[in-house]
């Protein structure tokens, strides 16, 4: 039964949050493996008027709200996988090797870009790297001169003018290293 | 203290809020229903709404802002915005982070500024009317409108001093105001056919609970379009009996583009539309040209056929992502007022083999819904609310750039919302110390042919091999339909969040100073409603 007064929330909350992780979807929405599909829709639409992020919108704690919407927000991904064929059918796999969700488990082969991809010229692309490693460390002084060496092998980089900015802010900042 | 909806559209906006459990919308300066969509500026920095504001359109077209919807969220390099300079007589020019900012006689407005003002007008008319304060709105947009358009439009609502309560999609409104409080198990399309974008939505509705199974549009296909085919055609017609084309004159322009609109609304009633346009050019011995035209129905509609086709073939893939036959939709809702067009009418009868819905008033159906969700949310908790549930879903695949030029998909289309998936990346080369994370929306695999929404860049990696790093992406969208993106550092245990840096979009800073801006400026913005 889905929690009704602000205590029943509050405890709800705290026995689902931490453990989202090791309940299947059917644990989640109160749902036997062999449910239908309107049985599952209306399980659903019953989690959903008392948790759906509309019934607490006025609620001031904002960490309980996140909270909850995160739990929401795995009950709407269960929904959406068990009342999809071919979804709910990888998960039954996926169950039998105890996974507990259907996505966001793996690690992708592929990598989001790095900064430094734009950068056609070698020795650019080798002092912008120690640009950003300096960077890194917030010594923004060696950081400006790595990112102007790059910048003299290839003036035109938007990246590299972007990063030598934010170095030289970094430089200007009160507080921070006195600029020569 | 009130809460109102307001349906915010290319041409006219419209205004409800709930009295007593009943839905009423606020009447416009000067009769109707219908704010126009626009904001006069003067070089005394006074602003002109509602007739005065369409007035203006003739007498001061570079000063008048109009369509301003077509432009919010978009970056200045967009093709959507670089297509409108062109067709727009007021001048666009580019700001700061990319954004498309309106060059106004007394300084440079962002578009959310603009349409702040808007809303700033209609928030003031509301206020009026009800003798009350309004403090906060739920605001409809397009339900394909991206992260960036939705954070513009939150913008302008807090520009103009609103709380913003929820950005809600068009047609779940419409639905909610259709549906709510009629018991109904049904399955319906919502056919939303507005000023500058078309929507189609089809959504379960059980009860009080309204989940949408699907939702698919074009942001840049609405009733503009088919005034601007009038146009060309009233210019033609033109052009042929004088030999001069009156498109490059700028009054001429802005003057045959209201006569398109009102030819447009004539020939809804009527087979024909007949008509004289007196001192649109001026010819070799000084004489004024007028432009006298005949133009009949079928004409009208052969031109636009093609535009109407493109509705079609939309609803057509949205029913189909789903699995679902024209024939199984219960009921066809019309929401918009370019479903007035005997022709759009006609098709979407063809299409799904029922006569749509009309008894709606496709003008204000959309705020109707609005105004009772605003309800809903001020007084969530308290039995006052109605059980209404809305399930909404994401209208467009996010991903991010991967290596090889390709797009990493995050998020489907729609899911249902709230919805947070998390993805583990790694490193492309030895020794990283950073990675840029650009977000995209579109579902092709490429990541050029998507529209790149911003990026965050994740540094400070310790140095390691390429691949050995596990960097986790986690996206999360909410129920206003907007994307937070965090990116974590898993090898280090160390979580870094970063905020998305949204091309186009106004800055916190920008925002704030708009607010006080506005807040200083709010009074004599109504100078036609002392009466």
């Amino acid at each position: 039964m889905p929690p009704q007064t602000p205590e029943q929330l509050a405890q709800f909350v705290e026995q689902m949050y931490g453990k989202l992780d090791q309940l299947s979807y059917y644990d989640l929405l109160g749902l036997h493996s062999g449910a239908t599909v309107p049985e599952i829709r209306a399980a659903f639409y019953r989690m959903s008027k008392d948790l759906h992020p509309d019934r607490y919108h006025r609620m001031q704690d904002r960490e309980m709200r996140d909270c909850l919407e995160t739990i929401y927000a795995r009950m709407c991904e269960g929904y959406r996988v068990l009342t999809t064929p071919e979804k709910r059918a990888t998960y039954a796999r996926l169950l039998g090797e105890g996974k507990k969700r259907l996505a966001g488990t793996g690690r992708e082969s592929r990598a989001p870009q790095s900064p430094e991809d734009s950068i056609k010229h070698e020795e650019a692309k080798k002092f912008f790297r120690l640009g950003m490693m300096s960077l890194g460390t917030k010594d923004f002084k060696g950081a400006a001169m790595s990112f102007n060496f790059a910048k003299s092998f290839e003036p035109n980089s938007a990246i590299i003018k972007q990063k030598l900015a934010e170095a030289q802010a970094g430089l200007a900042k009160p507080g921070g290293p006195a600029v020569k | 203290m009130s809460v109102i909806g307001i349906d915010l559209g290319t041409t006219n906006s419209v205004v409800a809020t709930v009295r007593d459990g009943q839905v009423v919308v606020v009447p416009a300066a000067h009769g109707g229903y219908l704010h126009p969509s626009v904001v006069s500026f003067s070089a005394d920095g006074l602003k002109y709404f509602s007739r005065e504001g369409v007035a203006r359109r003739i007498i001061d077209p570079k000063n008048t802002v109009f369509s301003g919807k077509r432009l919010i969220g978009l970056s200045f390099q967009s093709k959507e915005v670089q297509r409108a300079i062109s067709r727009l007589p007021y001048e666009l020019r580019e700001g700061n982070n990319e954004q498309a900012v309106f060059v106004g006689p007394d300084r440079t407005y962002t578009i959310p500024e603009v349409s702040g003002l808007l809303l700033g007008y209609l928030r003031q008319c509301a206020e009026l009317y009800m003798g009350d304060t309004v403090t906060g709105a739920v605001i409809t947009v397009p339900a394909n409108f991206n992260d960036a358009q939705r954070r513009a439009t939150i913008d302008a609502g807090r520009i103009a001093g609103l709380d913003v309560l929820r950005v809600l999609n068009e047609p779940t409104a419409a639905a909610l105001a259709y549906g709510l409080g009629q018991n109904m198990s049904q399955r319906i399309a919502v056919y939303d056919f507005g000023g500058g974008t078309f929507d189609i939505t089809v959504l379960q509705v059980e009860g009080d609970v309204f989940e949408v199974l699907a939702t698919g549009g074009d942001s840049f296909l609405g009733g503009d379009d088919m005034d601007t085919t009038l146009l060309n055609i009233l210019a033609e017609l033109f052009r042929a009996e004088h030999g001069i084309d009156p498109r490059n004159e700028q009054t001429a322009h802005a003057r045959l583009l209201i006569a398109a609109e009102q030819v447009k609304c004539h020939l809804s009633e009527y087979s024909e539309a007949r008509g004289e346009l007196k001192n649109i050019a001026i010819g070799s011995e000084g004489e004024q040209l007028a432009l006298r035209f005949h133009i009949a129905r079928n004409v009208f509609e052969t031109a636009i056929r093609g535009l109407v086709g493109r509705t079609i073939a939309t609803t057509q893939e949205v029913l189909s992502s789903i699995g679902l036959a024209a024939s199984q939709i219960d009921e066809v809702i019309m929401v918009g007022g370019t479903t007035r067009v005997p022709l759009v009418r006609a098709e979407v009868e063809r299409y799904f083999g029922r006569p749509p819905r009309t008894d709606l008033n496709p003008d204000e159906v959309v705020a109707w819904g609005a105004s009772i969700q605003a309800e809903n949310l001020a007084h969530a908790g308290e039995s006052l609310a109605s059980n209404a549930i809305l399930l909404d879903v994401t209208p467009r695949a996010l991903g991010i750039a991967v290596t090889g030029g390709f797009a990493e998909r995050i998020l489907d289309r729609n899911v249902p919302v709230p919805v947070e998936q998390t993805r583990v990346f790694t490193t492309s080369a030895d020794n990283q110390s950073a990675v840029r994370i650009q977000v995209c929306q579109g579902e092709s695999r490429r990541f050029e042919e998507n529209v790149p929404l911003g990026e965050l860049e994740l540094s400070g990696i310790p140095p390691a091999r390429r691949g050995e790093i596990s960097i986790e992406v986690t996206f999360r969208v909410d129920t206003n339909g907007i994307l937070r993106v965090r990116a974590r550092d898993a090898a280090t245990g160390a979580a870094r969040e970063a905020a998305v840096n949204v091309r186009g979009g106004m800055s916190d800073i920008e925002v704030e100073e708009a607010v006080e801006r506005q807040k200083s400026s709010d009074s004599g913005l109504l100078p036609e409603l002392e009466t």
